[in-house]
């Protein structure tokens, strides 16, 4: 992801200012110098670096840092805001009618681009349509219309049209019930004069409320001079960032954000249809920063709450501090938690545990956390209501058959006995408690989940959000 | 491509001739510059700079008391230094004389998209080279420079070179090429062109697609055989890659054809199950080439992508597309350089006949002006 390396390296160099009230020049140099290589290393324009520390560092050496702050939280501040100030705020794409066109290089994903913000659309309840002007390239057309079908919305293109500039009409016109029309076009490059007037051309024709360059995350110190181009010639509103989920850094689109004086709108990051986000800047990059990203985690958490409680009406969380934690609770928080996405994302999202202990785990401890729980629900659907709801009857006989009935193994079964009854302990300890003594229950839930691994822990500090 | 990167050398080698090469009425010189600069500003103060640097470049060591203004430039190290070398008659290049020409130079490759450990390497060898030298009065700084530049470019540039033409020609037919490379580098389109890159030196070619993966990918790949008139086997979208391309190696077996061009998916570096897939399809096929394709225009992750390619299916050698975008080309040099591979062909264009060999001397003689083409 962009700026990940920015994350870790800045935290090592923050970390030896710990305890520190003042600033050296030296510290500010040191850390000047950090942001530099890892800027510099995800792509990001050299001119834009240099501006961008040196905008820090005279920040960092001429404000006062405020009464009662570290020299780090100080540090910290100043590079949050200055990257915030950088990526500006997503690109606004108000929910109605709109024309969309779709620009950039050759194989920068527009087209699977194009599918997907349809598919986006489609499930914010409006009605896309994709529009194909890419006569060039062969299989363009039936790429096109084959993502489409995917995202199972309307599709225009012309597989015998030779004009870009036609089917852009033709196609605004056959789909004209549509809500949003999105308009794909050729790859093509800054310098492809012909191409670059034929893209201009379709720009008039199809008169889109906003134009979004599509980049691929490992452009390099090219994207200034595309983004430039591109910018001149049918005017950039926002950028759109492919192929995430690779090691590319995408600073390339900063770059070219900061070039046309635009946002960015949406992250590309896997290869199907849905596999597209909208970019929340803020968030993104305290969590970059692993100062955590608590609005987001708390808007997640309350859609899983809603999809997971809406099927089930009589499951109450605020049980969970009264009654009894059955494995039914345990269920339901885990289901809650799959919905909330990815565990390493919302891992990162929470302060103190994003950022540097991330960086502690070992690379795999999500997966297997991951893998355990899903486990841990399969055996738990071999269960019957009766052992949910009273695990305390489940028998060495009951286990042979749950373990028989779920295919997973019997040292499994019994560990997430024994994480039930862990948690049953943890939360009964809290019964009671106020919210001042959140820290404290935090802290139990560590030691607590030390026993269980991080599946226990996770399991357990789910409670207080629910 | 590679013109930026050019112009930046060339400056490189002005900044090392520049802080080498002034003496010690540098310094009077300099506040009398400075005075001018202050009364004009700074666009004087940069002709003052850059006509010194012209001067440099063209009239050598004899004549050094011409680049005095250059001295204009305010992070020069210490004249006095410089004076003692000049009263020996000779000019000692120390440390702090390439320490600016240095990071510019740095920042001129990251620039170009050279990747960051790369162009480290480069630096420390061109340091390692020119550190303690000492300059005789027969050649220039500019000469010292421009040899320690080439033999470190070159170093990293030329790894492996070989004739693929001959390698074709010498090898058993038929031979079996697979292109490697994530999404959208431009792996079909370069196959086309060498399918038609052989027909031009007289070699026969079968294309077999083994991208069973991407919507579209059959079609497109249909099309460049339907214009070129080649052979195209293929397989139902969601078939066994290896599968097709050991069907287009038993045609080829068949029909006497000369090379087989086996297209596979693209695929993100980070996939596990696909870079598995691209490991299996290298163990069934056992291509004779590997061929990795990358595009011009990538940045830092290029030697990334590049050596978990190496690795999941060992390459022989690189093609770079896109090189017509205006791009630096750094790319080009960190792939040869993580990879151990040479780069072999460049794309250049939107046309079959859009390929070019690569040639590594050419590319840092012109780098380095030798060359005005």
């Amino acid at each position: 992801m962009v700026l990940d390396d920015l994350g870790s390296s800045l935290r090592g160099t923050l970390d030896t200012l710990q305890g520190k009230s003042r600033l050296s020049e030296d510290d500010v140099e040191e850390i000047v110098k950090e942001i530099q290589r890892s800027l510099l290393s995800a792509d990001v324009d050299v001119s834009l670096v240099m501006e961008l520390s040196d905008a820090i560092e005279t920040r960092a050496l001429e404000e006062e840092p405020p009464g009662g702050t570290t020299a780090r939280d100080h540090v910290l501040k100043i590079v949050y805001e200055e990257l915030v100030d950088l990526v500006g705020d997503s690109t606004e794409l108000p929910l109605e009618s709109q024309t969309i066109l779709l620009a950039g290089l050759q194989g920068s994903g527009k087209t699977t681009s194009a599918a997907k913000m349809a598919w986006w659309f489609s499930k914010k309840g409006l009605r896309p349509a994709v529009i194909q002007t890419d006569t060039f390239r062969p299989g363009a057309y039936d790429q096109a219309k084959q993502m489409c079908e995917r995202a199972e919305v309307e599709f225009y293109g012309d597989p015998d049209g030779e004009d870009p500039v036609q089917i852009a009409r033709d196609g605004l016109e056959a789909t004209a019930d549509a809500d949003v029309h999105i308009v794909d076009t050729a790859g093509r490059h800054a310098l492809e004069d012909d191409l670059i007037a034929e893209i201009e051309a379709i720009e008039t024709a199809v008169d889109p409320d906003r134009s979004l360059l599509v980049l691929d995350a490992a452009i390099g110190q090219g994207a200034k001079e595309q983004a430039r181009q591109f910018e001149r010639s049918i005017g950039i509103e926002g950028v759109v960032i492919t192929k995430l989920d690779g090691t590319a850094k995408g600073g390339g689109a900063l770059t070219a954000v900061n070039e046309t004086d635009s946002s960015i709108a949406f992250l590309g990051t896997g290869e199907t249809v849905q596999d597209i986000e909208r970019f929340e800047p803020s968030g993104f990059i305290s969590r970059l920063l692993g100062m955590g990203d608590l609005k987001q985690l708390s808007e997640r958490v309350e859609r899983a709450m809603a999809e997971t409680g809406g099927e089930d009406e009589d499951w109450d969380p605020e049980d969970l501090l009264e009654g009894s934690f059955t494995l039914k609770d345990m269920q339901k928080q885990m289901e809650t938690m799959n919905k909330m996405g990815p565990l390493d994302q919302v891992m990162d999202m929470i302060p103190g545990m994003g950022g540097g202990m991330m960086d502690q785990l070992p690379d795999d401890a999500m997966d297997v956390t991951q893998n355990r729980m899903r486990d841990f629900e399969v055996a738990m659907d071999s269960m019957t209501d009766e052992e949910l709801e009273n695990p305390r009857i489940i028998g060495q006989s009951r286990v042979e058959r749950i373990v028989r009935g779920s295919g997973i193994e019997e040292e499994t079964v019994r560990e997430l006995l024994e994480q039930h009854k862990m948690m049953e302990r943890t939360i009964s300890q809290f019964q009671g408690m106020g919210d001042g003594d959140m820290q404290r229950m935090m802290k139990k839930l560590e030691q607590g989940g030390g026993g269980g691994g991080l599946g226990g822990m996770m399991g357990g500090g789910k409670g207080p959000f629910g | 491509m590679f013109d930026g990167l050019k112009d930046k050398l060339n400056d490189f080698r002005k900044d090392v001739e520049e802080t080498t090469e002034k003496d010690s009425d540098a310094a009077a010189d300099a506040s009398d510059a400075t005075a001018t600069d202050a009364a004009t500003g700074t666009p004087a103060a940069d002709d003052a700079a850059d006509a010194a640097a012209t001067v440099d470049a063209t009239s050598g060591p004899a004549e050094e008391s011409d680049t005095d203004a250059s001295a204009a430039d305010e992070s020069d190290p210490s004249t006095f230094q410089r004076a003692k070398a000049f009263a020996t008659g000779r000019v000692i290049i120390e440390e702090e004389d390439l320490e600016d020409p240095l990071w510019n130079l740095e920042m001129a490759l990251l620039e170009s998209d050279v990747e960051m450990s790369v162009a480290e390497e480069i630096l420390d060898t061109v340091r390692e080279t020119m550190l303690g030298e000492t300059r005789k009065q027969v050649e220039t700084t500019g000469e010292l420079v421009e040899e320690a530049l080439h033999d470190a470019l070159l170093d990293v540039i030329a790894v492996g070179q070989f004739d693929f033409e001959e390698r074709i020609a010498e090898a058993d037919k038929p031979v079996t090429i697979v292109f490697t490379g994530v999404n959208g580098v431009g792996k079909t389109t370069s196959i086309a062109k060498l399918s038609e890159w052989l027909a031009d030196r007289g070699y026969s070619s079968v294309l077999a697609n083994g991208d069973t993966y991407r919507a579209g990918a059959n079609e497109q790949i249909r099309e460049h055989a339907d214009r070129l008139d080649r052979k195209l086997i293929s397989h139902e979208q969601g078939g066994d890659p290896a599968a097709v391309i050991y069907d287009g190696l038993e045609y080829a077996k068949a029909n006497d054809v000369d090379v087989v061009l086996g297209d596979t998916a693209g695929r993100l570096h980070t996939s596990d199950d696909l870079m598995s897939q691209l490991e299996k399809i290298d163990r069934v096929v056992d291509p004779d080439l590997t061929l990795f394709v990358d595009e011009a225009v990538a940045g830092q992750d290029a030697v990334t992508r590049a050596e978990e390619f190496n690795e999941a299916a060992e390459i022989d050698g690189t093609i770079l597309t896109k090189a017509d975008a205006d791009s630096s080309g750094g790319a080009a040099i960190s792939i040869a350089y993580v990879t151990g591979k040479p780069i072999l062909f460049l794309g250049t264009g939107q046309g079959y006949d859009d390929i070019e060999r690569f040639d590594p001397e050419r590319l840092v003689d012109r780098l380095l002006g030798a060359d005005e083409t």
